[in-house]
């Protein structure tokens, strides 16, 4: 027998990879975490962290704020006027040719709660949420395409190769769970969004801080299930011989890689359950069901809400969702304002409200970061792509409506504002890279520090830009 | 918003201001000294010792000796695995085992660097730093069909083409003088960067992206420096400014790929089957084109001339007159097909719609004036002729297009297109008087409209004074004009016509690859590249042109200065780091780290080497043996170094083996593992190159924003062939390959991750692949393995670890098959599923029992650390 391997006993994979000079540098215990190491304690933070875990609602192709959350009279006033020459004229439009005319907004807005805030009327659960949210009518972005757009905003970079916000928390903080994957994405509306994969790859870190997609059809985690004719046991005794026979050969040679693999088959064979588990939502109560509009079985936004709230309890650090479905350009009946935004605001207002109300009852809201929001705003203007009758908007990088709830955000705030007809920002500019560096402040990590070294130059998710917005913190 | 001005002015002045000296300092950089082959130091550690053993022996602490050399089985399959990405069968482990002769190792390897798995396990690699993928990237990832340079890199390693050649063709094959079909093809190398389609994206800010991306490969390929910052700012820890930054793309900015959806420019890159049968039809066709390019006898033109007068005068006394359109519409309905069926006016006694005038849409124009989707819309006139004539009338539509005359349909084309003139010719015979034209197009999404007008029947004013002139008797002149219509329409040449159109067609069914190339513009169309200020393309600053940074070596006053000058400028033997980079990539290949440990990066940001003068001896090698990678990896695996055990020294404190006190131990790459779990049970399919196949992948995978694409799984060996050949979705690559750190080749990648995850466990456990291989691995060991378990457990360790198991193991393997059958004899039907659920039924010589068994076993071997290592 090596000799080494009686120390190897003692050897964790967290010293073997803290020494391994893989340039993984002192922040990566995320894949530690992974590593089944017993007992690693979480990161170190920067600071106290306001919010524990993060639910990032992205509503893939970007709602309208005029729409939405933040009201124009005047636009309406100006509905089917030519739009102002100064306003376009220097304007590079995804769609839009010559002289676009104004579009005020078809459905009536009310306000609400305590706050006063306002909300459109076809969102009437969200209405009785206001005094929960933070409202950032003052966000922005440099791109005005969807998947650079959501490129920017889920990895600080238009184009592709950067590691993605989940990514970051996740080598930064690692995860309470050892069962579970810290950073899990989950897709409603039929499509993934336009950036693919790489809105929550992992870029340039190591690959185990990528966000695991947990399907709504078929397998949860792919290759999950074992192969057919199998049982639990009859896995675990496979298990079980694959560790005897790495343990001797491990003998012979003292490699911890070796050591590192057999945990890390113990906690594959615990995710076969773990993963299942969390992800039944059959076993919640019809009345929560019920609240949610869940409905077990299917593929929906609710049910992914649903399943956020049962992961973020589970300890899972970072779950992403994309709602596909909000590119509302006015071509057809598929994508106007009204019939498809209606329909959209009927998936999504009540599971958002039955999320907020339920992390609160629950006493997660507190600790559980709630963003909603798109990559882009939409013009003021109507489309009107190819003479198009319907009513729809282009793309429009220069303002935008983000709305965050707990985790240490100011409840019934409203950040920010844009002028008359929603054109530009008249005060409190949130730039994308703010609201990325806010969103890891709130987390207890300083989006100048958390950097990784890659092609010689230390990285971040905020590039060289952002900056924490203290306005919007409780 | 904008910037805040001061601030940013404030940085880049403070940045400038360090520039000069960062450039001075940094020529004494260790990688950009000129490369000086250093003599190897007198050494004696070992008896088998190479140059290469002793600069690594001259660096151990005193004391230290190396380790000594691994076993013959294993250094069999590191050889086998390391070369060629395939496992030793048990064949070749005899061989190596009993072979008497003290060079057994030499010849082992001679023979695996010859074999056609070196070319497809070095491809792999290649293809990686190449970011070659068969799709477009960006948000629609459609498909790209740029196989054929995948399979020019595999010929390239088979035939261990010099890196210097490798180098020119793939980054200038298109200049070289006389360029060869493949070195042409070579050039898709800086077409793999990608292309985006989605609407309302300006395709200028993607081909620059394109081209930035080319200029970022090729310093990283072959230099391995990072310049990327230089793209947007000077750099105080770069030595390269952004004017020179700029001069590099200049090399790059004169291509004519503009980022267009169908990839233009392409060329056709037939396999070498198909180069042959175009060879026959080339011949053929030469031989008619001459036969055609024969001038007509008098009596033949003077015919022809007739013909052309007598149809000219018909249709002059036909006297064709048209009526303005009249329009009814849009009819929409629920999609494309039932717009297209629904007759929405009464279509062959169209009187009865409601119709408005159109007297603007005038005849020889495009008007795209549908815009509705799914909607169909009519259009009529009327024709009146004072004679009956034959006429052509020529039409354009998006998308499909139905035509009647007088209630008949005359027409019908359900296509889908963007309108353009002429793109159908409708022949009618108009009797004289009034005829009625109706006509449907229907627009499936996106713009829509029609054009139209009336043929001339062949005879336009000039071809009609020829024919005159000639029948007159005095058209010499005229006679080439006339001559040239007789080739394109007269009767007589019509047999020979239609002979070339057959071949053309014959040509067309070869459905020959067309891939994306490198072609140049001409002198009247290059481009003026300019700095781009902070990076956007918007923004343009000075006028540079092609050059490279003064921090390098000269260039040379004979080399021209396009993509040609810079791939010669790169292979020259004063650029000290295209022979390191090299070389440090070979050596990371086989020991999983690299001499630099950062393979991506030789400047002043990336790793030291940890042996200097071997890197340097190393990469003269390379060079003086004429740039081959196959002696360079000979060299390299027949040293002491790379064939020492790899167990860890307990008297050597260096856990990551910087010293090379101990041999290499590293994962397998995502390819080698699928690839090795089917050769080891017998599926793996040995066809080579062509199109990138399908084998299975869950459901669902694919769901991608707007295109419908599916993964349709390959059926026969395909299912079955080497990963190289595995389809690539930029977007999506095939998942268990991405468990194992594949990838997506967006941009070019060059060093692979080797993480070790949860994930992984679940592939190897439970992908239908991977399970599929452990079932037939198991029909394998029953029918091959042996009679007794012993026999069989000592079978099944070999053919999937190369060694003999230990009598530990042995009894531990045994003890699960004992388990194991007792579970299968309980549950007959679980036990079926087992064993057959992925390689299909069972055969009727094999006991169910000890399949089932056999197949959890199995699924046990192919998921051990040492399996998906190698040692």
């Amino acid at each position: 027998m090596n000799p080494l391997w009686h120390s190897l006993r003692d050897v964790t994979r967290r010293t073997f990879l803290r020494d391994s000079g893989l340039g993984l540098g002192g922040l990566a215990l995320g894949d530690l975490m992974r590593a089944g190491a017993t007992g690693t304690p979480d990161r170190v933070p920067h600071h106290r962290p306001r919010a524990r875990s993060v639910i990032y609602l992205h509503m893939a192709g970007s709602p309208s704020p005029l729409d939405t959350f933040d009201p124009k009279p005047k636009l309406r006033e100006l509905d089917g006027q030519p739009c102002p020459e100064e306003l376009f004229k220097t304007e590079r439009f995804a769609f839009i040719k010559g002289v676009p005319r104004l579009l005020g907004a078809p459905h009536g807005f009310a306000q609400h709660g305590q706050s006063g805030m306002w909300v459109t009327e076809l969102m009437p659960h969200t209405a009785t949420i206001v005094d929960e949210l933070c409202m950032v009518r003052s966000m922005y972005t440099d791109q005005f395409n969807h998947a650079p757009a959501q490129l920017l905003l889920q990895t600080g970079s238009p184009r592709l190769g950067r590691p993605s916000m989940g990514a970051w928390v996740d080598y930064g903080l690692g995860s309470p769970n050892r069962d579970l994957p810290a950073f899990v994405v989950l897709i409603s509306g039929g499509k993934v969004p336009s950036a693919g994969r790489s809105a929550w790859g992992a870029g340039f870190l190591p690959s185990v801080h990528q966000g695991v997609q947990l399907r709504s059809a078929g397998e949860p985690v792919l290759y999950l299930g074992d192969p057919p004719g199998m049982d639990r046991a009859q896995r675990r005794r496979t298990v079980d011989a694959m560790r005897d026979l790495d343990e001797l050969r491990l003998a012979e040679h003292g490699d911890p890689e070796t050591a590192a693999r057999i945990a890390q088959y113990e906690l594959a064979y615990r995710m076969q359950t773990s993963v299942p588990d969390v992800c039944d939502i059959d076993r919640e109560p019809q009345r929560v069901l019920d609240a949610y509009g869940a409905t077990p079985g299917g593929a929906s936004f609710a049910n992914n809400c649903l399943l956020a709230r049962r992961l973020v309890e589970s300890g899972v650090r970072f779950v992403q969702l994309y709602d596909w479905g909000w590119d509302l350009h006015g071509t057809g009946p598929n994508d106007d304002l009204m019939t498809q935004f209606p329909k959209k605001c009927r998936e999504t207002d009540r599971p958002v409200a039955a999320l907020i109300k339920d992390l609160k009852a629950r006493g997660l809201l507190d600790d559980t970061l709630v963003v909603w929001g798109g990559e882009f705003g939409r013009t003021p203007m109507n489309e009107k792509r190819n003479g198009s009758t319907f009513l729809g908007r282009d793309h429009h990088p220069h303002c935008f409506t983000v709305w965050l709830a707990g985790g240490g955000t100011r409840a019934g705030h409203v950040h920010g504002a844009t002028d008359e007809i929603g054109y530009h920002i008249t005060s409190d500019p949130v730039h994308v890279h703010d609201l990325q560096a806010t969103v890891l402040y709130l987390l207890g990590l300083d989006h100048e520090r958390l950097t990784y070294r890659f092609q010689g130059r230390d990285y971040r998710l905020t590039d060289v830009h952002g900056r924490v917005v203290e306005a919007l913190l409780a | 918003m904008p910037l805040s001005p001061p601030v940013f002015v404030a940085t880049a002045v403070a940045l400038l201001a360090c520039v000069a000296p960062a450039q001075r300092a940094a020529a004494d950089h260790w990688s950009w000294r000129p490369l000086v082959r250093p003599a190897p130091p007198a050494t004696g550690s070992v008896d088998d010792a190479t140059p290469l053993d002793a600069f690594v022996a001259a660096r151990l602490p005193a004391g230290v000796r190396p380790a000594p050399a691994a076993d013959r089985a294993t250094l069999l399959r590191r050889a086998s695995l390391d070369l060629t990405g395939l496992p030793p069968t048990l064949a070749e482990l005899d061989a190596a085992e009993s072979d008497p002769s003290p060079d057994w190792f030499a010849r082992a390897v001679d023979r695996l660097l010859a074999s056609p798995g070196y070319a497809e396990r070095w491809a792999s690699w290649w293809l990686d730093l190449a970011r070659y993928a068969d799709t477009q990237g960006y948000e629609k990832d459609n498909r790209r069909t740029i196989w054929r340079y995948r399979d020019f890199v595999i010929d390239a390693f088979d035939r261990d083409l010099p890196f210097d050649e490798f180098t020119i063709w793939q980054l200038a094959g298109d200049l070289l003088p006389d360029a060869t079909p493949e070195q042409r093809l070579a050039t898709a190398f800086h077409r793999n960067t990608m292309t985006n389609t989605e609407g309302g994206t300006d395709d200028e800010e993607f081909r620059v992206a394109a081209v930035v991306d080319r200029v970022n490969t090729t310093l990283e390929v072959w230099m391995a420096t990072t310049i990327g910052c230089a793209q947007c700012h000077d750099h105080k820890y770069d030595p390269i400014t952004q004017r020179e930054y700029y001069e590099l793309f200049a090399f790059f900015d004169q291509t004519a790929d503009a980022d267009r959806d169908d990839d233009a420019p392409t060329i056709e890159t037939p396999t070498p089957e198909q180069s042959a049968q175009l060879a026959a039809i080339d011949t053929e066709l030469a031989r008619l084109r001459a036969r055609l390019a024969a001038p007509p006898t008098d009596a033949e033109r003077r015919e022809f001339a007739a013909a052309l007068r007598e149809r000219a005068e018909q249709l002059a006394a036909a006297d064709l007159q048209l009526g303005a359109w009249q329009h009814a519409g849009p009819f929409p309905a629920a999609s494309f097909r039932a717009a297209l069926a629904a007759a929405a006016v009464a279509e062959t006694a169209p009187a009865a719609a409601q119709w408005s005038d159109q007297a603007d849409w005038t005849d020889g124009r495009i008007w795209n004036v549908f815009p509705e989707p799914n909607a169909a819309h009519y259009l009529r006139r009327r024709l009146t002729v004072a004679a009956d004539c034959e006429v052509e009338l020529l039409f354009g539509s998006d998308d499909a297009l139905r035509v009647w005359l007088d209630g008949e349909r005359v027409h019908d084309n359900p296509t889908s297109r963007g309108a353009a003139l002429d793109q159908d010719r409708v022949a009618v015979h108009l009797t004289a008087g009034e005829h009625e034209l109706l006509v449907k197009i229907v627009n499936g999404g996106g713009p829509g409209g029609f054009a139209f007008r009336v043929g001339d029947g062949g005879v336009d004013a000039a071809l009609l004074a020829a024919a005159r002139g000639v029948l007159a008797g005095d058209g010499a002149a005229e006679r080439a004009r006339l001559d040239d219509a007789w080739r394109d329409t007269a009767p007589t040449t019509a047999p020979l016509r239609d002979a070339i159109a057959a071949l053309d067609a014959e040509h067309a069914r070869l459905a020959i690859p067309r891939t994306p190339v490198m072609v140049e513009l001409p002198a009247d169309r290059r481009r003026t590249t300019r700095i781009h200020r902070r990076g956007s393309f918007l923004d343009q600053g000075d006028v540079v042109s092609p050059g490279v940074p003064a921090l390098f070596h000269d260039w040379r006053p004979e080399w021209p200065r396009d993509r040609l000058g810079l791939a010669r400028w790169l292979v020259d033997p004063r650029n000290p780091l295209t022979a390191r980079v090299l070389a440090n990539r070979l050596w990371e290949q086989l020991f999983g780290t690299g001499l630099v440990a950062t393979t991506e990066e030789f400047g002043t940001q990336g790793e030291p080497p940890s042996h200097p003068e071997l890197l340097d001896w190393l990469a003269s090698e390379l060079v003086a043996n004429g740039w081959s990678i196959k002696r360079t990896l000979r060299t390299i695996v027949l040293s002491h170094t790379w064939r020492q055990d790899s167990a860890l020294r307990t008297d050597v404190d260096d856990p990551h083996d910087r010293l090379l006190a101990r041999g290499p131990a590293r994962r397998l790459e995502a390819e080698t593992l699928r690839d090795q779990a089917l050769a080891v049970a017998g599926l793996l399919s040995p066809k080579r190159y062509g199109p990138s196949v399908m084998p299975p992948q869950p459901d669902g995978v694919w769901s991608v924003v707007y295109s419908g694409d599916r993964w349709i799984t390959s059926a026969g060996e395909d299912r079955h062939r080497r990963g190289v050949y595995t389809f690539w979705r930029r977007t999506s690559p095939h998942p268990a390959m991405v468990a194992f750190d594949a990838p997506s080749r967006e941009f070019c990648v060059l060093r692979r991750g080797a993480t070790n995850t949860p994930l992984q466990a679940l592939v190897a456990w439970n992908d239908p692949e991977f399970v599929e291989a452990a079932q037939a691995l198991a029909r394998r060991v029953l029918r091959d393995g042996g009679a007794t378990d012993d026999e069989r457990v000592d079978f099944a360790v070999r053919t999937v670890t190369a060694r003999h198991p230990s009598p530990a193991e042995s009894a531990r393997l045994q003890a699960l098959l004992a388990e194991e059958r007792r579970a299968a004899a309980a549950d007959p039907d679980a036990a079926r599923e087992l064993a057959a659920s992925f390689a299909g039924p069972l055969p009727g010589d094999l006991d169910l029992t000890d399949a089932a068994a056999w197949t959890v076993a199995c699924n046990v071997l192919l998921c051990l650390d040492e399996v998906i290592r190698r040692r």
